[in-house]
Formats: C-alpha cells, structure tokens, sequence
C-alpha cells in the first residue's frame, strides 16, 4: 500500500514537471532564447525523469516489488516520458538537418499526444 | 513509380497524377473484394459454419460475450473444461480475435442490422484479409512506390498459405493478427521514414492490438530490435531510428503488459530481452553520436577510454547476473513454443504435446509450392531489386523475409508469416520488372528518347551524383557491410564513422530490345494467370473443407457425412448438464461448444499431466480405464473411429500420441508395448496389449456385425480381436457412419455379499509390470 502510495506521488510530481515545462514555452518573446530555452528545459526534465526513475528502483531494491504492476508503471511512465522528452528534443533541436522543415508546435502537439497515450497506459496499470 | 513531387495543377502531368490516384483506389477496391470473395468457397460448397477446433472455443468465448458483456468476459472462470481444474479465460486467451468480434456485432446489431455472432464470426476472416491487403499496399508503398503496393496487395489477398488459415469459417486468432502484424510494420516503416512521433504513437497502438491477438507477437518484438540493430551496425544510425524504436519499446512493453496472458511476462521472460537490450544499445549510441558533436577529437577519444574502461566492468556485473538468473530457470527463461522454435528439436525430446500437433511439424518442399507458389521464385528477384537502393526500410523487408524463411522452416503453422514478406518480395520484383520493360517498349517506340530517359532517370534515383564511380563503390561497401553484419558481427562497440549512406546511385536507363520486352511482358501475365488458377484451385480445393462436415464423390453423387455434429446434438439432448465427457483432447472445443457439456481436456493442451491421464486410461485395460475415469468423475467416453468409412484422422491412428503422453508422465505405459516388431499394428499380429487396452475396445466393439469380416479401411486390414464384450462400458451412441462412438460408464458393481474382495496392495492383477500401478 505505501509503495502504492509512494509511486503515486512520484507520478504526479513528474506530472506537475511537464506542466510546468509546458508553462515555460509560453513566457519567452524571442525565437532563439525561446529555443535555446526550451532545449535546456528539456534536458532538465530528462534528467530529472532519469533520477526518478533509479530512486524508484532503488526504493524497489529496499522494500520489495510487491504491487510489481505499480512499480513497472512507476519506472516505465519515468523513462518513457524522459524518451519522449529526449524525440521532442531531437525533433526541435535546430542542428537536425532532417527535422528543418518540422514545425515546433507540431513537434510539440505529437509530444503531448504521445504523452496522453502514455500516461493512460499507466494510470490504467498502476493498480 | 517512387513518390513524385506534387505538380502544378492544370498541367498534364498533374492529370495523369489524379488519374493515377483514382486508378489506384479503383484497384484497391477490387483487391478488397477479391480478398473477400475468395474465401467464400467453404460457404458456397457446405453452409456457414465454422471450421475445424480452435474456432469453436473462440465462437464460444464471443457467445458469452456478447451475452453477458465485457466485465463478466474479462473475470470469467469457465468450469466446463479441463475438470476438475477449470480454466482462467480472461487470463489465458487473447482477446482480441473476440472483442474485434463482439465490437463488429454490437456495432451492427445497435444500428438494427440483427446479424447473428455465428454470421460475424464466420465473416471475420475474409474481411480482415482484405483489411490485411490493403496495409500489405501501404507498406510496400512505403519501401518501394505504389506500383509495388498494388502489385503485393494484389498477390497477398490470394496467396494459399493465407487463404488457409483465413476462409470464410476459420475463426481463428491468424484472421485479425496478420493484418495487425502488417499494419504495425506499415506504421515502424512510416515512422522510419518521416521520423513523426504521431506514428511512432500509432505504431505502439497498433503492436497493442497485436499483441491483444495473436502469441505471434513476439515474431515483432524481435524482429524490430534486430532491424535496429542492423542499422545501427551498418551506419544507418540517425535521429528517426530513436524516433521509431524507443518509444515503440516503452510504450509497447507496458501495452503488453496490459494484456492478462502477456503480464509481467512482458519484461520477465527471455522472448522480450532482445528489446531490452537493443534498447540500452540504441542509447548507447545516440550518447555517444551526441557527445562526439560536442567534444573534440582528442577529447572524445580521452573520453572513449575512460567510459568503456568503466562501463565494460559494469557490463560484465549486470551480464553475469542476468546470466545467473537466467540459467536458474531450467528453460532459460523462455516458454516451451519459442523454445521449440529456436531448437527444432527441442519438442520431441521434451515435450510431446508440442511435438504432436500436425502444424507443428518442419514443412515439405512440395508444402512451399502449395502455399506460396510462384512468389517462391519471385522473392530473390525481389530481395535483389531491395538492395537497389538500399534504404532503411528495405533492408527490413529483407531482414523479415530472411526471418520468416527460417522459421517456417521450422514449423509448418509459420508459412503465414511468411506469406506477407514473399508478397511484398514479389510485388516489389514484379513492379521493378515491368518498369524495365514498359520503359524499353516506351523508349523504343517513343521517338525522343532523351527527354523519357532524363524522366525515367530523375524518377527513379533519389539525388543524382556527379561521380559514378563513387556511387559504385559506396553501393558495393554497403553491401559488404550488410554481408558483415548478417555473418554475426553484432556487437561492435564502437559505432561506425561514415554517416549513414543515402542512396545517391544514379540509374542508367536499362533498355533492352522491343520484342524481348514485349515477350518478356507477356510472360509475366501469363506467370501471374498461373498464380491465380493455382489460388483459386487451392482455395476451392485444398482449404475450404470445414473438417466438422465431411464429403466423398461416389458413384452415387455426393455423400455428406455430418457425424461430428450428429454425436455432438445427442450429447446436447440426450444427457445431462453436468454430465462430463472424456475423449482425447482434439474434440474438447467442438464438445462444450456444441454439445455443451464439460469436458476432461481441450485444446488449449495447458496442462500436460491432465492429458497424460486421459491417455493413460486410453491405454489401459478396461478396469484400470474404469477406475481413472471414475476418479474423474466422467460419465461418457467418446471415441472417433474412421474404419468403416476410411477417415484417416481418427483416434486409433492418433493412438500412439496417446501412449507416448501417457507414458511420459506415468512410466508404467511404454510404447513398445503396443508395438509388434516396432510396428504398430491392429490386426492378428497385434501385441496383447494393444488388443486389451481401452481405445481397442472403444473403437471396434461391434464392429465384426458391420461386414461380418470387421475388415478396417484406414488401416487396410481385418482386426486381430473380432468377438469381445465389455465389461466396464456399454454403448450408449455410434453415429450414422460409426465415426463418434459414445459409451457411458457403468456404475460401479454392488459388493458381492458373503464373500468381499481383499484389496491387494500392489498391482499385481496388471499382467504388464511388476512396477507398481498407481491406477489398480
């Protein structure tokens, strides 16, 4: 039940995150700074899920994986949004010859959607 | 026909683009119908039923829910099989074969179109595989161009090996999972190839609903890691690689875990690690691809040693405790089919049941021919015409095809596999080949032949490049890499250097001489009639029979034998609901689907120990079968018998499989026993164990006041026992035919009073061993 708990609040911590990346895109005027920005808030965020994610596993390592299902999700929503961060970072990243032509709001829209379908999974599977 | 740049509207090139694109739905339409109406030949010639075993657990499973809805589908207990153990549906079935179903039903019954489930499930089949030809098109599209898309399409929604497994009737897991095994390939190719994270999304969606269908979705979950990995082996490492493979690896495991038979299989067993792996590889080298674009040289290289010093230390940890836990479990890690797959033999030695499944046998050459046909000798062309140019999502195709070959040669059930890759060969073949040849017929009639070369040319090559030689030699090192990687060189370290390599080969316009092209046309067409006749044949021939509805030509026209589903509706009328009946495990769908009673063992063969005692009661003498089949609480044995009409599948050929089950759980039962001279034989010669065991009994009881000479028409020969009672059993059914022959146990004799029967303790009134007989 603790770990049920526990992993819950890791989520929503990690839920709170993404709000507040998405709150930073809007508070810059100027292009480059807006990117240049960005690229670092999403290094950030992919860090900080990164971390998340051992101190699940090590949470895991300590207590036992009891609810296994909550810890899988717990550990998968962690990497799979900080995968995501790190395609919305390729897909934005203005050195990419491959991605000139790709609109940074669209990057974005298939993010949140990727993202959407992610953290349903997981609210489903969290148990 | 690569993908051309949209012209300007008004001009006729844009015209013949539209005209092109209506043509192109036209055909599409036409494939689907085909696809369609190809396999209706089992409804035409019998009626609309359903086929064989398997699909009558699936009807089943769709009656209840669709009667008792969702909820109670996914906590269902079902205790009308394997008693008295009872089966977990919700948790070993896949669901969705069924929920594709009862969706379609519910659908079309809310819109007042009062189609009945049998109706839906019966029609699955077809319309799935045109839904699978279709995404057979988009995918070939995406590798080569739409005349490739159709000319596979085209070849997909006819070829045998998928029409077998597909008619109108076989309500199997195989009628929806191909299409979703094509569809999921479509949607990683796209992904591949535009690098969008929409579709890596709809890619993961779709691996769902595969691996809602079908076990065979572990073929995907390793194929993609090894395409990856080939990539990444010959410098074809970029952005939309990651793009296309990691998110379908997280997403894709916890959609897979979602599914209540995959679980937590889906990170714990072996068939999944590959990904794993890949997936730490890919990260690896994205890293690494990163940090060399930061650093400088000299830096990279300090920083090179110092992270493989480190890493290799802690590589070889984590591998040796994987190992360890890996070889803890005795088959490491993976389940008895996959295992069976890797090592063909595998299954005879271990695991019987596995080994005695007909479809789980190696295929024939001749079985090649039968179901892929003329695509056998097209896929080289194909595979040939992949590696000009090579791209991304070519050499996947070859990597699939290259897969699919082997594993069929395993198992004759994996030729469906197979079925896509040689169609997706083919149309690539045959589309590259036409193009040669109504380019030649065009330039050689066209008078300007400079302007249809340049147009030929700038179609067909991506960028052209001034030095030819180059392009040559880059084309001939990206082939040896290829060749490298495929002889096992898998695991380099470091990444390569060169940058992916584009095909920037120019083509030079091939012409060949106007009466050979016309010719070569023209043998073409008459290769793709060939195919079609031999399609159609097969699937009004070979794979339209239901198996549950027999017929023959005779003198006197058609005779139909429906003793199946006569046996089945005297069970239904003639006994009561919760009367349990043995018979071997085929019949076990077929009698709770139809009959509706509860059986012993079914299909699903889940529980080995289970079936080895209904074989070993088969086995046994009539007291010993008795007395396990009492245990069982079982009331009526069933027994198939094909002697009197010469119906090669029926119990007593399939008698030794019993034996062998039986006798590799409880030792007293050995093969040799019922074998004269290592030949298994029922007449005269026959060893006394055979002529007194159950099945013997079951079968040909009676049978001597059928012709007076009890003359066997499978076997070709007169029985050895003719005259006998039975002591234990008494006849209760024996169908028109004599296929299905039910007996019922007689109740248990009353002590005979004065004189009681010392028990003896050990089983000496069996004349066969002197080994203890758990049964007497």
């Amino acid at each position: 039940m603790s770990n049920k708990i526990y992993f819950l609040v890791l989520y929503v911590l990690n839920l709170i995150f993404t709000r507040v990346g998405k709150g930073e895109n809007e508070r810059n005027e100027s292009d480059e700074r807006k990117k240049e920005i960005l690229i670092k808030i999403i290094d950030l965020y992919v860090v900080f899920a990164v971390f998340t994610a051992l101190i699940q596993v090590a949470y895991m390592a300590l207590v036992g994986s009891f609810p296994f299902n909550s810890f899988l999700s717990g550990v998968l929503s962690c990497i799979g949004t900080a995968v995501l961060a790190v395609c919305l970072r390729i897909q934005v990243n203005k050195e990419n010859k491959e991605f000139k032509d790709l609109a940074p709001e669209r990057a974005f829209a298939d993010f949140v959607l990727c993202n959407l379908v992610l953290h349903l999974v997981i609210i489903n599977f969290l148990g | 026909m690569a993908a051309l740049e949209s012209p300007q509207p008004g001009t006729t090139s844009a015209m013949r683009h539209a005209f092109g694109n209506v043509l192109s739905v036209l055909i599409l339409v036409l494939i689907g119908v085909l696809a369609f109406s190809i396999r209706l030949f089992s409804v035409i010639k019998y009626e609309s039923v359903i086929h064989e075993f398997d699909p009558y657990f699936n009807y089943r499973v769709t009656q209840f829910l669709s009667k008792n809805g969702i909820y109670e589908f996914w906590n269902w207990f079902d205790d009308r099989t394997w008693y008295p153990l009872g089966r977990v549906i919700g948790g070993t079935v896949y669901p969705g074969l069924t929920l594709t179903a009862g969706t379609i039903w519910w659908v079309l019954n809310s819109i007042n179109i009062p189609l009945s489930v049998e109706t839906v499930c019966v029609f699955t089949a077809p319309v799935f595989s045109a839904f699978a030809s279709w995404a057979t098109y988009l995918l070939t599209k995406e590798v080569k161009g739409s005349g490739a898309g159709l000319a596979a399409a085209a070849l997909l929604a006819m070829v045998p090996s998928y029409i077998s497994r597909s008619v109108a009737g076989s309500y199997d897991n195989e009628a929806v999972a191909i299409f979703a095994l094509i569809y999921t390939f479509y949607l990683y190719i796209k992904t591949l190839n535009t690098g969008s994270l929409f579709y890596a999304t709809l890619n993961a969606i779709a691996y769902f609903y595969m691996v809602c269908s079908w076990g065979g979705y572990t073929f995907i979950i390793n194929l993609i890691p090894m395409h990856v990995l080939l990539c990444i082996v010959t410098g074809r490492y970029s952005p939309r690689l990651y793009i296309a493979y990691a998110p379908l690896v997280v997403l894709g495991t916890l959609l897979a875990a979602l599914v209540p038979v995959v679980g937590f299989n889906a990170v714990l067993t072996s068939e999944h690690f590959a990904s794993f792996l890949v997936f730490i590889i890919i990260h690896v080298v994205a890293l690494v691809y990163y940090i060399k674009g930061i650093l400088s040289p000299k830096m990279f290289k300090v920083a090179v040693t110092l992270v493989v010093s480190i890493g290799l230390v802690v590589c070889f940890l984590v591998v040796a405790i994987l190992v360890a836990l890996v070889a803890s479990s005795p088959t490491g890690g993976w389940s008895g089919r996959s295992l069976s797959l890797l090592d063909p033999t595998y299954a005879s030695k271990y695991i019987p049941i596995i080994a005695s499944v007909s479809e789980h046998q190696p295929p024939t050459w001749p079985s090649y021919f039968m179901d892929i046909n003329v695509l056998a000798f097209l896929v080289p062309a194909g595979i040939i015409a992949c590696f000009s140019p090579l791209s991304d999502a070519s050499s996947f195709v070859v990597l699939y095809i290259v897969m699919s070959v082997y594993f069929s040669g395993v198992m004759v059930r994996l030729m469906l596999v197979l079925a896509p890759a040689a169609c997706i060969m083919s149309g690539i073949a045959l589309s590259q080949a036409f193009d040669v040849f109504t380019g030649s017929i065009k330039y050689q009639l066209g008078g300007s032949s400079n302007s249809t070369d340049d147009a030929e040319d700038t179609s067909t090559s991506n960028a052209p490049k001034d030095d030819a030689s180059a392009s040559k030699t880059d084309k001939g090192e990206e082939i040896v890499k290829e060749r490298s990687s495929k002889k096992g060189k898998k695991k380099e370290r470091e990444p390569a250097d060169k940058p992916s390599v584009k095909s920037k080969i120019k083509k030079k316009a091939l012409v060949l001489p106007l009466e050979a092209s016309i010719v070569a046309l023209l043998l073409l067409i008459m290769l793709g009639a060939f195919y079609v006749i031999h399609c159609v044949w097969a699937a009004a021939e070979a794979y339209s029979a239901p198996s549950i509805v027999l017929t023959s030509q005779s003198r006197d026209g058609l005779h139909v034998f429906d003793d199946f589903r006569e046996s089945y509706a005297w069970l239904s009328h003639n006994t009561d609901v919760d009367d349990k009946v043995a018979s071997w495990w085929d019949y076990g769908y077929q009698t709770t689907a139809m009959a509706n009673r509860t059986v012993i063992v079914d299909n699903n063969t889940w529980n080995n120990t289970h079936i080895a005692t209904v074989g070993t009661a088969m086995s046994s003498p009539e007291k010993a079968a008795w007395e396990i089949f009492n245990s069982l609480d079982v009331k009526y044995v069933l027994v198939v018998f094909g002697g009197l009409i010469g119906y090669p599948s029926d119990d007593i050929n399939k008698f030794l499989w019993m034996v062998r089950i039986g006798g590799g759980v409880f030792p007293h039962i050995k093969e040799a026993d019922y074998l004269r001279d290592g030949q298994y034989r029922i007449d005269s010669e026959a060893t006394p164990t055979m002529l007194n065991c159950l099945m013997y009994k079951l079968s040909y009881y009676r049978f001597v006041e059928t012709d007076g000479k009890a003359y066997d028409r499978v076997r070709r020969t007169e029985i050895g026992k003719k005259n006998f009672k039975l002591t234990h059993f008494e006849e209760v059914f024996t169908s028109h035919h004599w296929m299905v022959r039910i007996y019922k146990l007689k109740p248990a004799r009353n002590r005979i009073r004065g004189r009681s029967k010392k028990k003896t303790s050990s089983g000496s009134k069996s004349s066969k061993s002197a080994k203890k007989n758990p049964w007497v």
